[in-house]
């Protein structure tokens, strides 16, 4: 009963967290779906201290987010002994492994790849105009890496508790 | 032509034939 408990709470933060993270990856698609370049005035802009601040809000909430639900996920495979067979692709458990593969590979991207670059697109570290621009094409691709790979990721996930069909 | 990420299109479109790919290595994999 109790393990029942935590494993359906972990599954509701998963969900949560993983709705707060990859939700932002859409919202920014839907914002905009073209690629265009920055362009200097945009960056002048995004100076102001509240649209500032405002910008280390929204940034930090949805790092985290991929922590809150990359723990969650992996917590929920442990508590049921799946983990390792999950992680070395065993039989139906692959099915859920490929997400984890998947989710590590974007967790790893949006901290790694993505936030270091931001940090100086956005200023929240000095950066001459240059870089900054150079950096904001790398960000582009990270984060649109990450809403391609959240297509496979959430097919597996949802895949592992209703898709045992597929599989045989 | 530019990068498929340049738009949203390109970018759902490579998910969808990345999760084809995929599903078929699982496939292959839980076997």
């Amino acid at each position: 009963m109790e393990f029942q408990i935590v494993d359906v709470l972990l599954r509701w933060v998963h969900f949560l967290a993983g709705i707060i993270w990859v939700g932002h990856n859409y919202a920014t698609v839907v914002q905009r779906p073209s690629y265009r370049p920055l362009r200097r005035e945009d960056l002048v802009e995004a100076e102001g201290d509240k649209f500032q601040s405002m910008l280390q809000r929204e940034h930090g909430t949805f790092r985290w987010a991929s922590v809150v639900a990359w723990s969650a996920g992996i917590l929920m495979l442990a508590l049921r002994g799946w983990l390792a067979d999950a992680l070395l692709l065993r039989g139906h458990m692959a099915v859920v492994g490929i997400g984890v593969y998947i989710g590590t590979v974007m967790m790893l991207n949006l901290w790694f790849v993505l936030w270091p670059h931001q940090k100086k697109v956005l200023g929240f570290v000095p950066a001459g105009i240059d870089e900054r621009l150079r950096c904001s094409r790398i960000t582009h691709l990270s984060s649109r890496t990450n809403t391609m790979l959240s297509i496979p990721l959430l097919f597996f996930m949802g895949a592992m508790q209703h898709g045992g069909f597929l599989f045989h | 032509m530019g990068h498929p990420f340049d738009t949203a299109t390109g970018t759902i479109l490579l998910g969808f034939a990345l999760t084809g790919v995929l599903f078929q290595l699982v496939r292959w994999l839980a076997a």
